[in-house]
């Protein structure tokens, strides 16, 4: 007990970096509508409200639910008839309580307004340190008890800024944030750019493409232990486009070395290279199905760029996008079913939705520039990157209902979105 | 810590709801710190930015210290003719092409004469891409820029000669999300070393 609570003492002490602000630009219909209660406080416990504004905003940024707060604390002893008849469908009180200077009682139930029954309840002790990882964890729990679907809240974002510092100079960042944009931590400042960071999905290295040495070449970084940062070995050529496995053992990767641009899967103990694919056009921007059997990528052998997907098992390639004349740097999601993908409409390059059996494709968004679209861990929502007012800025749109929201860096651009998978 | 252990059993409907604070502890684990401390970044930081800042210029002559400061300018002063005789250092390209017309292969006759003229020298071509589409197809997209230009030079068994590097959409000379600023991008720029 002692040692954990020691654990979270170090999870804050990294120093504060510049936040992403967060705004939800158009708001979801159908949303379910959801009171969350300030909490009641008992001693001096202004973390109270804390806990139910980042659940409010968890709620809202969903796009499945409209979350408000009530204009008084509401105890156990809830006006059911009030709230039926102002059409809210759930209520969440809670109680936070001083124990000691860093130790604080948290008390919270899930109510359905309708049938008056506890949906959920939860009674724990926290360290102040850890207040937020807790809520985004109870953020979880209730979208479950309330979906029947896991939540993305108690994930990570990985994404990479860039400042300018004058005299044509630039410094890029890659950071890692909680999946609300807070609690930001740069892992590597760079004068080169960086691109394509991809959590592993054990969530403890990341994988990107820096071109540090003049030239593109991967890397993986493990952020949390004393670890030199790995180079996967030298090809001539380029090196990019790098993505996990689903088993966390190997990374498919891009390679020109031998001036064709394929793809290739790299096993990291083994130290092993397998070709996966073999043409003399592009082969690009590939990435695995949950499953691991099979990877999208991006490809002109058709004479226009397109998405390919490969079945591993039978080797067989399929093309897998037909509308329009674009088509690039597709992600599973998590189900296997749908990719997201970069679709461009005339001159503009948006992010769509391809069906993969049926191949219909849905456009999400209606911006110019958009790319590098990733899921959720729960498939609800695809963040992605744009461009707003001359500077890169991160969107997410939620699949049902098309709910976006911004996520913008004060300090210049932001892009290269990546979200993690679940934390164990 | 035993007094909030035993406040659990209070008021709890649910069975799921049962666990001892032990218990959620366990599975809201603390979130591992990034281990980098505040000396490391910076130091970090700085031997990187020295490290690539230079790769980040472009240069139109990149000394290489291996040569003698004499040989040094008498290449320096070949290039600099190179460049008044009207010959490009920079080819464009069309929009998600690599192909090269003909007056942009006349251009490269006259680097593959001047590179033959000039045996010391070696080339380096930078392959680079509009921002328009994916960032990591831009950046095959630039190396097949570079590699079509490389083609015509091996034409002259210059291959060996001649080093291709891709910096895709990442490093654009015109700023601007337009036309004329996107043209000016697709590029491959001739660096001798």
């Amino acid at each position: 007990m002692i040692k954990l609570i020691a654990a979270f003492l170090t999870f804050y002490s990294a120093s504060v970096f510049a936040v992403l602000e967060v705004t939800v630009l158009k708001k979801a219909e159908d949303a379910f509508p959801i009171v969350i209660s300030p909490f009641l406080v008992k001693g001096d416990a202004k973390q109270g409200e804390t806990i139910a504004h980042i659940m409010r905003d968890n709620f809202n940024r969903s796009g499945e639910f409209n979350a408000s707060s009530a204009d008084y604390i509401v105890t156990s002893q809830v006006d059911f008839d009030k709230w039926q008849a102002q059409k809210i469908e759930a209520i969440v009180i809670g109680k936070l309580e001083k124990v000691s200077k860093k130790i604080f009682n948290v008390e919270i139930e899930l109510l359905d307004v309708y049938s008056r029954k506890t949906l959920y309840a939860k009674k724990f002790a926290v360290h102040n340190s850890g207040i937020r990882r807790i809520t985004h964890y109870l953020s979880d729990q209730i979208y479950f008890a309330l979906l029947g679907e896991k939540g993305s809240f108690d994930t990570r974002l990985a994404y990479v800024t860039v400042a300018n510092k004058g005299r044509g100079k630039r410094e890029y960042k890659l950071e890692i944030s909680d999946s609300d944009a807070q609690n930001p931590q740069t892992i590597l400042r760079a004068a080169s750019p960086i691109l394509s960071p991809a959590w592993s999905p054990d969530q403890n290295k990341i994988a990107y493409v820096s071109f540090k040495n003049g030239r593109s070449e991967v890397f993986i970084q493990y952020p949390f232990v004393r670890r030199k940062t790995q180079k996967l070995p030298y090809f001539d050529g380029i090196a990019s486009a790098p993505a996990w496995h689903p088993n966390g053992e190997s990374i498919v990767l891009t390679l020109s070395k031998d001036g064709n641009k394929d793809i290739y899967s790299y096993h990291l103990k083994d130290k092993k290279l397998t070709r996966l694919t073999s043409d003399v056009s592009i082969d690009t921007e590939a990435s695995y199905s949950a499953d691991g059997e099979r990877i999208a990528f991006t490809s002109n052998r058709s004479g226009q760029v397109q998405v390919y997907i490969k079945h591993l098992k039978t080797g067989k390639i399929n093309r897998a996008t037909f509308v329009g004349s674009y088509n690039a740097k597709a992600v599973f999601s998590p189900d296997g079913k749908s990719l997201a993908l970069v679709h461009r409409v005339d001159k503009d390059y948006r992010i769509a939705l391809l069906d993969i059996a049926t191949k219909d494709l849905m456009v999400m968004t209606q911006n110019k520039l958009d790319e590098s679209p990733f899921f959720s861990p729960n498939g609800s929502m695809i963040i992605f990157a744009t461009n707003k007012d001359d500077s890169g800025v991160l969107s997410v749109v939620s699949i049902l209902g098309h709910q976006t929201f911004e996520l913008v860096s004060k300090a210049g651009e932001v892009r290269e979105p990546n979200w993690s998978h679940y934390s164990k | 810590m035993l007094k909030i252990a035993s406040l659990v059993t209070a008021t709890v409907l649910l069975s799921s709801c049962s666990s001892t604070v032990e218990e959620l502890y366990q599975k809201v684990a603390p979130r591992p710190a990034v281990v980098t401390s505040q000396e490391d970044v910076s130091a970090t930081q700085e031997s990187i930015i020295a490290a690539d800042s230079s790769s980040f210029q472009s240069q139109e002559f990149a000394g290489n210290h291996a040569r003698s400061a004499a040989q040094n300018s008498a290449a320096r002063m070949a290039v600099a003719q190179l460049k008044n005789s009207g010959a490009k250092f920079v080819l464009h390209f069309s929009y998600d092409g690599s192909e090269i017309d003909e007056a942009a292969t006349q251009e490269v006759i006259k680097h593959a004469n001047f590179m033959r003229d000039n045996p010391a020298l070696n080339l380096r071509l930078e392959g680079h891409a509009d921002e328009r589409g994916t960032r990591e197809y831009n950046l095959a997209l630039g190396e097949n820029r570079a590699l079509a230009v490389k083609e015509i030079l091996g034409l002259y068994d210059l291959s060996s000669r001649v080093n291709v590097i891709s910096f895709g959409e990442e490093n654009p000379t015109a700023q601007l999300h337009n036309e004329s600023a996107w043209q000016q991008n697709r590029r491959v720029e001739f660096i001798y070393q």
